[in-house]
């Protein structure tokens, strides 16, 4: 299986939680096709396995069976080390709870993964604080993240995303902590980022207004994929 | 990821938590301060001890002598295979490894005196190799030059001008005395002055000698038909240079003067043509049982009177005494002490720095310890780094230097601190007179008070610092792979 890049895919795909003899079933066999420059919702209630399987996207967990292709790698067979450098390379990630390190000011979350890429300081500079600006933030460089409204750090953690230009960026309920005007503003920035930059997007919500906005919404119920009116799409 | 920016990353999380990062290295300091306390005390009492043993001469300088012993210590050499020294002995001995230089040293077997205008001494004439000798004898050049190796040329030591007498002084001070009736001086004897009262006894008589033509006079005596008979030889010789104060326990002192080798062997010749190795007799080999027979024309084999070796460094030393030993020669020199104060220092610093050690073992376990609390705490700060793109190998680095860097800090602290420590010490043993008297700041050359009881040198500085830096280093690579080794997902879920 080949797919371009910004395009994911996710086949036959099963995931449980625990060790041993106890397990419970999270995801009975997933597949999942996104395209390049899709901008993807992922709903679905509490518990419904939305989070696991973009957990299972991002290579932070592995699939007991299945495969996941990105960009035309297959990342389920990567050991952690390859994982990393592949999430460096080619994946952006957003966080509810924006995940940004408390003592580095904006400017230095977002260079951060540039650092860990090797970027020349000036370089990373420049670019940090030109996502920064295109976030609207570029007064608040100098802040940190207690500094900044919630709205504000989510700006800053989807600038960190889009640093290094990945081709897919992941986002785990980045309105979840944000009041609606504020999720109104974030929710076009991104938008805007996928129009602009052709990133594609992927994002667990169980946010209506989210799943208005998106391209596609895929619908997780119990573990499967199921269509809006709750019908199974892809199960085997 | 670069180094200048892991270091960066790594100095704001030790700075963030400041106390522990002191606290940590406080334990650190304390170890490493005792191991440099202890090996830099166990240096200096090495350190004089070695200098109590210079006090007996030139370590790297090493007389050598005919071994009496097989080099197994049970077996005695048989007389006619004993070694001699000769020539051969000379050669043999520079074809050993790390002898830099042999001098042989012949004195003249007779008296001789020297005149400088109306001054006069009794002298020791020694006979030197001048090429052999050159690099040696011409530091201790204080006046003039050392032998050029051109003929009739002389080097007398520092005491040589200051034991001329003035001849003329002499004869008008025992003139008057004996005018005044005072018969009993033993100057107006014919006899000399007490010895060290020569020249007047102080230094303002001394004669500046260098540069200046003297006249060594040499008298020999031999029998002709039982009637002893005298002969005097007068040599025109150039003071070339004059040595400098000898310390007091250099054979090479007094009324000596050194001249070219083979102007040694000349004169001993002329003066014993049978070549009978005779007894040194400083004042004119009056010998009578010497007997010349002018019909002898064999010449007999220079015997030296010693050989000096001299090795290009303390380490040498132990060494060049075993090659030596193994062809047949002993040394008999004060660096024969050195293997056992060596040995006994090395077994000394041991000991000091194992127990030292253990407290340094102690601060390992309270790095290992900070840092695994700062996993705890930093969990979701790792995992986001891991998500966000930092490999497993970038982690571990970040903590690695980390810990390294809680050594580094303890190490330099403790270096400092036992750097002061030091000082005070050396300042507590060069005030404090005890000090000398107890630790050996002299030897039979005269106690010269301890300057340095203990020493840091730079070797150990470096030492202690890179080994704390080890200790921290390795003290991280647990609490590192831990770390790395933390899932993503549960750090970053992790409150």
């Amino acid at each position: 299986m080949s797919n371009g890049p910004g395009e994911l895919t996710v086949k036959d795909v099963q995931h449980s939680y625990g060790t041993g003899k106890i397990k419970v079933p999270v995801l009975y066999d997933i597949n999942v096709h996104i395209d390049n420059r899709e901008f993807v919702a992922l709903c679905g209630t509490s518990g419904s396995g939305k989070s696991t399987l973009l957990s299972l996207m991002a290579g932070l967990t592995r699939p007991d069976a299945g495969q996941i292709h990105i960009n035309g790698e297959e990342i389920s067979r990567y050991n952690e080390n390859e994982l990393c450098l592949f999430r460096r390379r080619c994946m952006g990630f957003v966080f509810q709870s924006f995940n940004l390190l408390p003592n580095l000011t904006a400017l230095e979350n977002v260079e951060l993964p540039l650092i860990f890429a090797g970027e020349s300081v000036k370089r990373r500079r420049q670019r940090a604080a030109d996502m920064l600006a295109m976030v609207g933030l570029d007064g608040r460089t100098g802040h940190k993240p207690n500094e900044l409204s919630g709205g504000q750090q989510q700006r800053v953690s989807i600038a960190r995303a889009l640093v290094n230009n990945p081709s897919i960026v992941l986002a785990d309920e980045p309105t979840g902590n944000l009041d609606s005007v504020t999720e109104k503003e974030i929710l076009q920035l991104m938008r805007q980022m996928n129009r602009e930059h052709g990133t594609t997007f992927v994002i667990v919500t169980h946010d209506t207004e989210v799943a208005n906005q998106s391209d596609r919404v895929i619908h997780l119920q119990d573990g499967r994929v199921v269509q809006k009116d709750t019908t199974m799409i892809h199960a085997t | 990821m670069k180094l200048l920016d892991s270091l960066r990353i790594v100095w704001r999380n030790l700075w963030r938590m400041k106390l522990r990062t002191i606290l940590t290295s406080v334990g650190v300091m304390i170890g490493t301060a005792a191991i440099v306390a202890m090996i830099s005390l166990s240096l200096g009492l090495r350190e004089n001890a070695v200098k109590s043993l210079e006090n007996f001469g030139n370590l790297t300088e090493m007389d050598v002598q005919p071994a009496y012993m097989s080099p197994d210590g049970q077996t005695p050499i048989p007389p006619e295979q004993m070694k001699k020294l000769n020539y051969q002995a000379v050669q043999e001995l520079k074809q050993i490894e790390g002898i830099e230089s042999v001098i042989p040293v012949k004195s003249l077997q007779g008296g001789a005196q020297i005149k400088l205008g109306r001054r006069e001494g009794d002298i020791q004439l020694m006979g030197i190799d001048v090429h052999e000798s050159r690099s040696s004898k011409s530091d201790e050049i204080e006046k003039g030059t050392y032998l050029t190796g051109s003929a009739n040329e002389i080097v007398v030591t520092y005491e040589m001008p200051r034991m001329m007498r003035d001849v003329e002084k002499e004869r008008r001070e025992a003139r008057k005395r004996n005018a005044s009736g005072a018969g009993s001086d033993p100057m107006m004897q014919g006899g000399y002055p007490p010895y060290g009262m020569e020249g007047g006894g102080s230094d303002a008589a001394t004669v500046d000698m260098v540069g200046k033509t003297a006249t060594l006079v040499i008298n020999r005596q031999f029998m002709v038909d039982n009637e002893p008979k005298f002969e005097k030889k007068e040599i025109r010789v150039r003071v070339v240079g004059q040595l400098a104060k000898s310390d007091g326990m250099s054979r090479f002192g007094g009324n000596m003067a050194f001249v070219p080798l083979e102007m040694i062997n000349e004169l001993n010749k002329w003066l014993n043509p049978e070549g009978m190795n005779q007894g040194f007799d400083p004042y004119g080999g009056m010998q009578p049982q010497q007997k010349r027979t002018r019909s002898r024309t064999e010449q007999e084999e220079v015997i030296f009177d010693s050989i000096t070796v001299k090795v290009g460094s303390r380490e040498q030393v132990e060494p060049t005494l075993e090659r030596v030993q193994r062809i047949g020669f002993e040394i008999y020199s004060p660096a024969r002490a050195l293997k056992e104060i060596n040995q006994f220092f090395f077994v000394v610093q041991l000991i000091l720095g194992g127990i030292a050690a253990i407290s340094l073992l102690v601060a390992s376990i309270g790095i290992i310890n900070t840092m695994i609390m700062s996993i705890l705490e930093r969990t979701r700060e790792i995992g986001i780094m891991k998500v966000i793109g930092a490999t497993v190998y970038n982690i571990r680095w970040l903590f690695l230097i980390e810990s390294g860097f809680i050594g580094l800090i303890g190490g330099i602290s403790g270096l400092g601190l036992a750097w002061g420590a030091v000082q005070l010490l050396n300042y507590v043993a060069r005030s404090n007179p005890e000090f000398s008297n107890v630790l050996g700041g002299g030897g039979p050359g005269g106690p010269e008070g301890i300057q340095q009881l203990a020493v840091v040198p730079l070797w150990l500085a470096g030492f202690a610092v890179g080994f704390a830096f080890l200790i921290g280093i390795l003290a991280g690579i647990f609490p590192a792979f831990r770390a790395s080794r933390l899932s993503p997902l549960q750090a970053i879920r992790s409150e």
